[in-house]
């Protein structure tokens, strides 16, 4: 066998997969992907289907219906519908919109200006790892509430004024905290297409006379145009399914869009009903879909609009003057916004003896009682541990699924790649919310016992999160040649041995990082485990959520201080492996 | 002076006798348990910090595990119907109020279990499928004296939709919560009806935030974020006592209460643990450090810690079947949320 025909004898058999079946069958590698194919297909298309037939049957959960569209007609034909969907509309290009703002601002000041402390601002890409978005709702509650929002109180006190200036329970306030929880988000996709950038347009946009506003208006923000409608596209879709900063803010003030609607009276009314909570989890699927294949075609255009080549060049940076403080100045508010003060915020709560405004006399009752609840606490304890659980056993099946996935996508020109690319794209768009209703379908009369396990939520979590670790692998997949492998094909090794000793070395560096980011993932997620978890299988996301709703502030703000120091300690190992930039 | 000690020798007799019977029941019960695994799950609305005392207390003197799962009674509900439908039901035990335990009840999820601990409890207690109403909860208004001085605090219901209240109220939210929907409608057997759906009505108006049950309402009370909160009155106790937070009550002429109740489930997967643990919570010892943590038990000498508590006219809640409690429910969205 000559070495033409060694690589595409024992590397990409799947070449001859579609040509000889049978014959195909009999290769490891077509077993392989096979079996990725099924895993795949059963993860995304199973609790589909399942969602569908929740919503369009007449019995609860766990009792065999009849067909029925009544509850589509209940969810959606009446005016309380459009009511619902005029304020998720606004919720989601409200947050969106004003995400991205602050990210094209900090983005700007970042990557294009001589702003002093630049540096510290990329930060603001790893703060959503750090401090779990449900405590920056809280943080911002406990500061803006109209009665004793701290920020209110010192602005009543300072000012005089008679009435609080803002009200956190509020259409705005949902908007603004949801803003600011989205903004990392905006900012990796927009710094990265402005990294990017080839400046030597610019240059010459210069060179002919445009002034910066000019250049900036003529050629900069054409240019980014797709990056940032990306990033619009995708926020929209990531605020409308989020039920973190609903849970907090919407709820109690009567806001309603689709994910309270659904934790409201469909599933926390009695009696609950799990069809209609079926039928405004397609809606909210619908929309998803929608709105992610438009950031994919976004995303496409971005790379397109690419103009970076293999030659090293610096962005074209403009040179702010004596104005280079006040831009220091904005990001850093931003991040004293973003970061800053829900950290002080919790940290206050964590020591006080019981929420309140502190007073001269507060600071002689400040306490540890609340660290010692969560290190004594058996309820904390089985949540970290199931927490934990979920993240390493989490994490790593998804990586290997992630891996194998990159690998035959990018690697092999298989047809079957289509297949597993839009498999993979159903779970990028699937609304947490959604999922879990249609994994609570799904595995209710399942025949292995799932439903109402820690197994539902692990199945939930590799679901929804593929496509993160599938990012991570395949920025350092698509760097590996393949001369490299070709050369351990030639010296005689099959598929599995030149995965195993090859690729899977050279994949290392993104695959820890991967993991690393999708276990703080994991450590503290809530919009689907809230509709997914049992009793004995509390995670933490929902923990500080029932705390924080029980009123017991000190200890979900100890909870959630320790949460964020161990994802810290995770994110700092993830630097090691890999450069934020490579990502 | 003789005739008191020929009972108390008859009494004594009598413990005699049906002590070993009770002892031989307990070491049963506990063996059968242990071969289960040691361990039962509960589901309930009874607050952790009251359930705790009585869980620790049980593991010392028995070895055996409660674990407990605390939520809303409505959540407690729906999760418990939810794994009866699915034919897996994970808890072994509910303890929540009358009328959430009798929904339950009519979809089969609950076996009657006589316990030995019935005995101690007066007639007048007791229900003929669930046995004693363990606790009672009284319902009314409360607020946080640092905030609002009792000269400045609102003196009757009807007060507070005068607009010095607005933005400082917390109630818990009728569509998500059964409790206020059965409170609401029962506030006619106090207050009359017209002056009680002017009263909803008006309530609505002010505009009150709205959280998922009783307790995260009074919790916003005690932080001060909305100072005046619908519950119970034992919280008046309960968190000056465990918190030192000063909370007061609106005195009312009579107020409205429901009794609060522990039941097996019928597909238990564990079932001895559960009855010993229900024999341990319904006996003398546990309703003991049920009460020295506040709450209102019925049995002689273990009387409420709230002040002025002897002085109130309670009148117990009627129940509201499957479908007036959604009829009502219906009802008060309408008033509250406008839909």
């Amino acid at each position: 066998m000559d070495h033409r025909n060694a690589v595409l004898g024992r590397v990409a058999p799947a070449f001859r997969v579609w040509v000889r079946p049978l014959e195909a069958l009999s290769q490891p590698f077509s077993w392989l992907i096979v079996g990725l194919t099924g895993i795949l297909a059963f993860l995304a298309l199973y609790p589909s289907l399942f969602l569908f037939y929740g919503s369009l049957v007449d019995e609860p959960l766990g009792v065999p219906g009849h067909f029925t569209l009544q509850n589509y007609a209940n969810a959606f034909l009446d005016l309380e519908a459009y009511r619902l969907m005029t304020t998720s509309f606004i919720f989601g290009v409200g947050a969106s919109g004003l995400s991205v703002t602050f990210a094209l601002i900090l983005a700007w000041i970042t990557i294009r200006t001589n702003a002093p402390f630049r540096r510290l601002f990329e930060l603001t890409a790893i703060i959503p790892n750090i401090i779990p978005p449900i405590l920056i709702s809280i943080s911002w509650v406990l500061l803006l509430n109209p009665s004793n929002g701290l920020l209110n109180v010192l602005l009543m006190r300072t000012f005089g004024l008679e009435k609080a200036p803002f009200n956190i329970y509020s259409i705005p306030g949902l908007i603004f905290v949801e803003g600011l929880i989205l903004t990392p988000l905006a900012f990796l996709i927009i710094a990265a297409a402005l990294k990017s950038m080839d400046p030597a347009l610019e240059e010459s946009a210069k060179t002919l006379g445009s002034g910066e506003f000019g250049v900036a208006t003529r050629i900069t923000f054409p240019l980014m145009r797709p990056a940032i409608l990306a990033a619009g596209t995708l926020n929209f879709v990531r605020a409308v399914e989020s039920f973190d900063t609903p849970a907090i803010i919407a709820l109690p003030a009567r806001i309603d869009v689709f994910t309270t609607k659904i934790w409201r009276e469909a599933l926390g009314s009695f009696p609950a009903d799990h069809n209609l909570a079926a039928a405004y989890g397609v809606g909210l699927l619908g929309i998803a879909l929608v709105f992610v294949y438009l950031y994919r075609r976004f995303t496409s255009q971005v790379e397109s609009f690419s103009t970076v080549t293999g030659k090293g060049f610096r962005p074209h940076q403009i040179d702010l003057g004596r104005w280079r403080y006040s831009a220091s100045a904005v990001a850093l508010l931003f991040l004293i916004m973003m970061v800053a003060l829900p950290f002080v915020i919790l940290i206050l709560t964590s020591i006080l003896p019981y929420y309140h405004v502190p007073t001269w006399e507060t600071w002689q009752t400040l306490t540890v009682k609340h660290y010692g609840y969560v290190f004594q606490h058996e309820r904390v304890y089985r949540a970290f541990g199931n927490s934990l659980f979920l993240a390493t056993v989490g994490a790593t099946l998804c990586m290997l699924l992630a891996s194998l996935t990159a690998y035959i996508t990018v690697k092999t020109k298989i047809k079957a790649r289509g297949v597993l690319e839009a498999l993979v794209f159903i779970p990028w768009a699937f609304p947490g919310t959604a999922l879990a209703i249609g994994l609570l379908w799904a595995y209710v009369n399942f025949p292995i016992p799932i439903y109402a396990t820690i197994w539902i939520l692990l199945i939930a979590y590799v679901t929804r999160f593929l496509p993160y670790g599938l990012r991570a692998v395949t920025s350092t997949i698509v760097q590996i040649h393949k001369e490299l492998e070709e050369a351990s094909v030639s010296c005689g090794a099959g598929f599995f041995v030149t995965f195993r000793r090859i690729v899977l070395p050279l994949m290392r560096p993104g695959i820890m990082a991967g993991w690393i980011i999708l276990a703080t993932i994991y450590m503290r997620e809530f919009s689907a485990s809230i509709f997914l978890y049992s009793p004995g299988s509390e995670p933490l996301g929902p923990l500080l959520f029932f705390l924080y709703i029980d009123g017991q502030h000190g200890p979900m703000a100890a909870l959630g201080i320790v949460i964020s120091v161990v994802c810290t300690v995770l994110i700092a190992i993830a630097q090691r492996f890999s450069r934020w930039e490579a990502r | 002076m003789l005739r008191n000690l020929s009972s108390h020798l008859a009494l004594t007799v009598l413990c005699l006798i049906l002590a070993p019977a009770a002892f031989s029941q307990d070491a049963k019960l506990i063996e059968a348990a242990n071969k289960e695994g040691g361990k039962a799950v509960a589901y309930g609305s009874l607050e952790t910090e009251t359930f705790e005392p009585i869980k620790n207390a049980f593991l010392k003197k028995t070895g055996l595990k409660v674990e407990y799962w605390r939520a809303s009674a409505t959540k407690v509900m729906d999760r418990a119907l939810s794994e009866h439908r699915a034919g897996k039901p994970i808890y072994d035990l509910v303890i929540t109020n009358r009328n959430p335990m009798d929904l339950m009840r009519e979809a089969g999820i609950f076996t009657k279990y006589e316990s030995p601990s019935w005995k101690i409890f007066t007639p007048d207690v007791m229900d003929p499928f669930f046995g004693p109403a363990y606790r009672y909860n009284v319902f009314g208004v409360l607020y946080n004296t640092k905030l609002i001085k009792p000269a400045d605090a609102p003196k009757s219901l009807t007060d507070l939709s005068k607009p010095q209240y607005k933005g400082k109220l917390v109630i818990s939210d009728p569509t998500q919560h059964t409790t206020i929907v059965q409170w609401f409608a029962n506030l006619h057997k106090i207050m009359g009806k017209e002056k009680a759906d002017k009263f909803i009505r008006d309530l609505a108006a002010a505009k009150p935030l709205m959280v998922e049950s009783f307790l995260p309402a009074v919790r916003r009370a005690t932080s001060g974020e909305t100072p005046i909160a619908t519950g119970f009155l034992k919280w008046v106790y309960m968190f000056a006592h465990r918190e030192g937070v000063p909370l007061d009550y609106i005195k009312e002429p009579s107020h409205l209460g429901e009794g609060h109740f522990i039941a097996l489930g019928s597909k238990a997967p564990n079932p001895s643990t559960a009855k010993a643990f229900l024999d341990f919570f319904l006996g003398r010892e546990g309703m003991k450090i049920i009460a020295d943590e506040g709450e209102f038990v019925p049995l002689k000498g273990l009387d409420p810690k709230v002040p002025g508590s002897d002085k109130w006219n309670v009148v117990m809640m009627d129940e509201l079947s499957r479908n007036d409690l959604k009829k009502k429910r219906d009802e008060y969205r309408k008033i509250f949320f406008g839909s």
